[in-house]
């Protein structure tokens, strides 16, 4: 076993690399440019332009700052070292070479995901300071759709054909097919506006000392949660009412019943146990997504997330901050995948890991 | 019957979903004449209160001289004095800052500014002119990464004559030259001398030293930033307890905020009009925005993008755009846009129809006498008939047959780009493909994303572009617009290559007028608005409006067009 993780985590070391390379070029090459959009302002001249993207190495081929956001070491021709000199950044001239070599310390191999252009903050404590925000609405947001999705599914499988199996469908159906923008919209007209009684958005109650109270915290939480739950019931109820038919028909579980043991302990106990293994696979994935955030879902209800940042990050180009949430991401997404794949051998002996 | 209730139920479902999508109906606005109701304060005025702002989008970096986005200036001018004040209802420059008096030598060149005396940094240093120094030296360092280099243009040198006065000496007479001086000071004793720690203070996340209105509290990013009452403001401590600047990202949301009462103060987009004028908790403030949007015609052409001069300051032949560098071909569209539906049905009323580039608002430059363009589709199609451009064919789109600047046969086909996201600007350009087709143009509209926008409009690769300009404050000085040596590929802001020696020089002759006295200055622009108006660099849609929507919270609210909060420190809660 441990074997078999330390191997695939050795694996995710060349497709993070292979992320890197990818989405950096994809970044950098996509058209716009992050100095025009924070100049785009007829009172800026073009010269200050141009010094403030060389200060910020922007001037450069594309590889290079790759380099240089990778090893902290950023390459450039002739005797510059006098300009680029910083407290944190030393750099020295080559004159063999005939270049510059300054290292400013940081650097992802170094840990180091950079600093945002727009807001001159370490990249790494922008996703820290969101990600409070972001696993509260999508822990609790997994939670309910677990709740809720997985007894709907064994149900509506149980009851194949009845008014309620068809109920679940419909809600389903509609879960997945109304979008949030407009749903979320319409809670938070119905529950905030026209009945008041619960918050139209944010993380808590705003108020001058921001003083922390549960119920208060409890109370913003339900209509994101539930307009982020709502798709998860929907595929989880599905997906669990398609596993339990396929258990509910074999032999161990007409055993049980003819043994004379209460429906509802053959249903969630007997047969629920193993209808639960195929959904390991699909934990991974769903967790990672509670992980990444909800662009909509956080816009919508002002919440302070994640997925929101990464988002604006892009529209702003602050290339350093969509990397470093990308990195984050791709390595999540690997960890999701091998705790998936993990889970799946601890609840089910019969796979073993090779 | 389970289908029946199944298509029932996807029947209401599908009605649901049409009538979510439906416009809004449009709100028949009158032009109101906002009553500002100034209740004379109580005496005493009612201590406390927090008033909260709503905002799309959070702040960035709280340092005058590193941001560049208006969130986070709506929020640091609480806490940083600048040298000249503004006054809210006209937006002149006026002494109501740090700034008490100031002379100018006889030649224009010699600034001398005496400061107000006794404002403190909320930590007890005093504001000196060793604040201001530090601040323009601070954006002239090497260490400093900053937008903002441009605003020294032109200054020769900043010296301190004694702590309270100030001398800018400018190399030439640059009449808009002041508004450069109008940043936000760092408190010096708070840096290193040498500026290497100006990029990454703390104090760029939270300033706590204010010598303003408010002092700074706390920031949670991409939710809120509340800021205190500063009880040694120098105008006088607030009447409220604090400002709360919230982040709610969807403008459907702000609204509902704003009539919970979770918010006080929204920017109104022109669907929430008629809701915001029908709640009797809200106030309406209408006001002329400094700005105007606008169709951007290139008259070069986009395959080929040209700097306008070259090293020498010479003009450069440019490459001229095959149609739109056809003068008839740009007054045919002038005249064929129905500017009265559009500022109705599109602007929903928020608007009012400009003739050339200098706003009502700037009296004193705007030459009144102008006017806009007429709708007439018959005139216009009479236009491109007398210029050579027919349909031959029959097929509804208009051929080169004889026109001057395209290759015989060539259709009268055109981009028109916006950015996408912008519903108005997306209406717009639905509407005006409409009404250009309909008199034999081909135009093939596409939203495309903001920053790709600006690729596309910065390198010059465009036809047509609907976008606009927003404050462009009180000086008519939009030289960055017309001027041959603005028109530089890939930055310059002439990037419908604009060329007219003429206007490049009354440009450069009406912002160097000795003295600078608007009597003087007001013929040279009234000339550039006549010119600009007959050579259609740029089809002016319509002149903007802002709608503010605040609640009835407190009392002594006067919100002038240029500042909302003015006299903030005396506002009082509504008993």
């Amino acid at each position: 076993m441990t074997r078999y993780v330390v191997r695939r985590l050795l694996q995710a070391i060349p497709t993070l690399l292979g992320v890197s390379v990818i989405s950096f070029a994809l970044v950098y090459n996509s058209p716009g440019d992050p100095i025009l959009i924070r100049t785009f302002d007829p009172n800026i001249t073009q010269e200050t332009r141009e010094i403030l993207r060389r200060q910020l190495g922007l001037d450069q081929h594309w590889s290079l700052q790759y380099i240089g956001w990778l090893t902290g070491i950023t390459v450039r021709r002739g005797d510059v070292a006098e300009e680029f000199t910083r407290p944190e950044t030393q750099c020295s001239f080559v004159a063999g070479l005939h270049t510059t070599f300054c290292d400013n310390g940081a650097g992802i191999l170094r840990g180091d995901l950079g600093t945002s252009i727009a807001t001159k903050q370490a990249v790494w404590d922008r996703l820290v300071e969101r990600m409070p925000a972001t696993f509260e609405l999508g822990i609790s947001a997994l939670l309910v759709s677990l709740l809720l999705g997985v007894p709907l599914g064994v149900l509506s499988a149980v009851y194949q054909g009845s008014i309620f199996d068809n109920l679940v469908r419909v809600m389903a159906v509609i879960g997945n097919a109304l979008p949030a923008f407009w749903f979320g919209l319409m809670l938070i007209f119905i529950f905030g506006v026209v009945l008041g009684w619960l918050p139209t958005g944010g993380r808590q109650t705003v108020s001058l000392t921001n003083e922390f109270d549960l119920g208060d915290r409890l109370r913003h939480l339900i209509l994101p949660t539930m307009i982020l739950a709502f798709g998860g019931i929907a595929g989880i109820s599905r997906f669990m009412r398609t596993e339990t038919l396929e258990v509910i028909r074999t032999d161990y579980i007409r055993t049980a019943k003819a043994k004379g043991i209460a429906a509802s302990r053959v249903w969630f106990i007997h047969a629920l146990r193993n209808a639960l293994i195929p959904l390991m696979t699909i934990l991974g994935p769903a967790i990672l997504g509670v992980l990444s955030g909800a662009v909509i879902t956080e816009t919508i209800f002002s919440w302070p997330g994640m997925g929101r940042m990464t988002f604006s990050a892009a529209i702003q180009r602050d290339y350093p901050t969509v990397l470093g949430a990308v990195m984050f991401f791709a390595l999540l997404t690997i960890l999701g995948n091998v705790l998936s794949d993990i889970l799946y051998g601890v609840v089910d002996p019969r796979v073993r890991l090779s | 019957m389970v289908y029946k209730k199944f298509s029932l139920l996807a029947v209401l479902l599908v009605a649901a979903l049409v009538l979510a999508a439906c416009p809004q109906p449009t709100p028949i606005v009158q032009t109101v004449t906002e009553e500002v109701v100034v209740t004379p304060t109580p005496v005493p005025p009612m201590q406390g209160g927090v008033w909260v702002e709503g905002s799309s989008t959070d702040a960035t970096i709280l340092n005058p001289i590193l941001a560049s986005d208006s969130p986070s200036f709506d929020v640091l001018s609480w806490f940083f004095p600048s040298l000249l004040g503004q006054d809210p209802f006209s937006g002149a420059i006026v002494p109501t800052d740090m700034a008490e008096s100031w002379e100018v030598s006889e030649d224009g060149l010699v600034w001398t500014f005496h400061l107000r005396d006794g404002v403190m940094w909320s930590d007890g240093e005093q504001v000196t002119a060793d604040d201001f120094k530090f601040t323009y030296d601070a954006i002239a360092s090497d260490l400093v990464e900053t937008p903002r280099k441009s605003n020294l243009a032109n200054i020769e040198s900043i010296e301190i004559l004694d702590p309270l006065t100030i001398q800018v000496t400018y190399s030439e007479v640059q009449c808009d030259a002041l508004n450069n001086l109008g940043l936000g000071w760092l408190p010096s004793h708070l840096y290193a001398e040498d500026f290497s720690d100006v990029m990454d203070s703390p104090l760029n996340e939270a300033p706590t030293s204010s010598a303003g209105e408010f002092i700074f509290n706390e920031w949670m990013r991409d939710d809120n930033i509340t800021v205190l009452r500063n009880d040694t403001y120098w105008k006088g401590s607030p009447n409220m307890d604090g400002w709360i600047y919230k982040v709610v990202p969807d403008p459907g949301a702000r609204l509902a905020q704003l009539q919970t009462g979770e918010l006080d103060l929204i920017g109104v987009q022109p669907e929430q009009l008629t809701t915001v004028q029908l709640d009797p908790n809200l106030n309406l403030y209408k006001f002329k925005d400094d700005g105007y949007s606008y169709i951007g015609l290139n008259q070069a052409n986009p395959e080929n993008p040209q700097a306008g001069q070259d090293d020498d300051g010479n003009l450069v032949e440019q490459d001229p755009h095959p149609i739109l560098s056809d003068l008839a071909v740009r007054r045919a569209i002038a005249h064929a846009l129905d500017y009265d539906t559009i500022i109705s049905k599109v602007y929903l009323g928020q608007g009012y129809q400009i003739a050339a580039n200098v706003l009502p608002a700037v009296e004193w430059a705007h030459d009144p006498s102008l006017q806009p363009y007429e709708f007439d589709t018959e005139q216009a199609a009479q236009i491109l008939e007398d210029a050579g451009w027919t349909d031959s064919d029959e097929d509804g789109v208009r051929e080169c047959n004889g026109c001057t600047t395209a290759e015989e046969g060539a259709p009268l086909t055109l981009r028109l780009q916006t950015n996408a996201g912008n519903t108005t600007r997306e209406d717009l350009g639905v509407l005006a493909k409409d009404q250009l087709d309909s008199i034999g143009f081909n135009i093939q509209f596409e939203a495309i994303e903001f920053g790709t926008l600006v690729g596309e409009l910065l390198g010059q690769t465009f036809d047509m572009v609907i976008i606009g300009w927003t404050g462009l404050g009180t000086d008519p000085n939009d030289d960055s617009f017309w001027h041959s040596k603005f028109d530089t590929p890939g930055s310059g802001f002439n990037f419908v290559s604009y060329q007219n020696p003429r206007i490049d020089e009354l440009l450069e002759q009406a912002v160097s007028v000795p003295g600078c006295a608007p009597a003087e200055r007001a013929p040279f622009y009234q000339e550039i608005q006549q010119i600009i108006h007959e050579d259609i660099p740029y089809v002016f849609v319509t002149g903007s409006v802002g709608n503010i929507g605040y609640s009835k919270k407190f009392n002594g609210v006067d919100p002038g067009p240029w500042i909302f909060y003015h006299n903030i420190e005396s506002w009082s809660l509504a008993p």
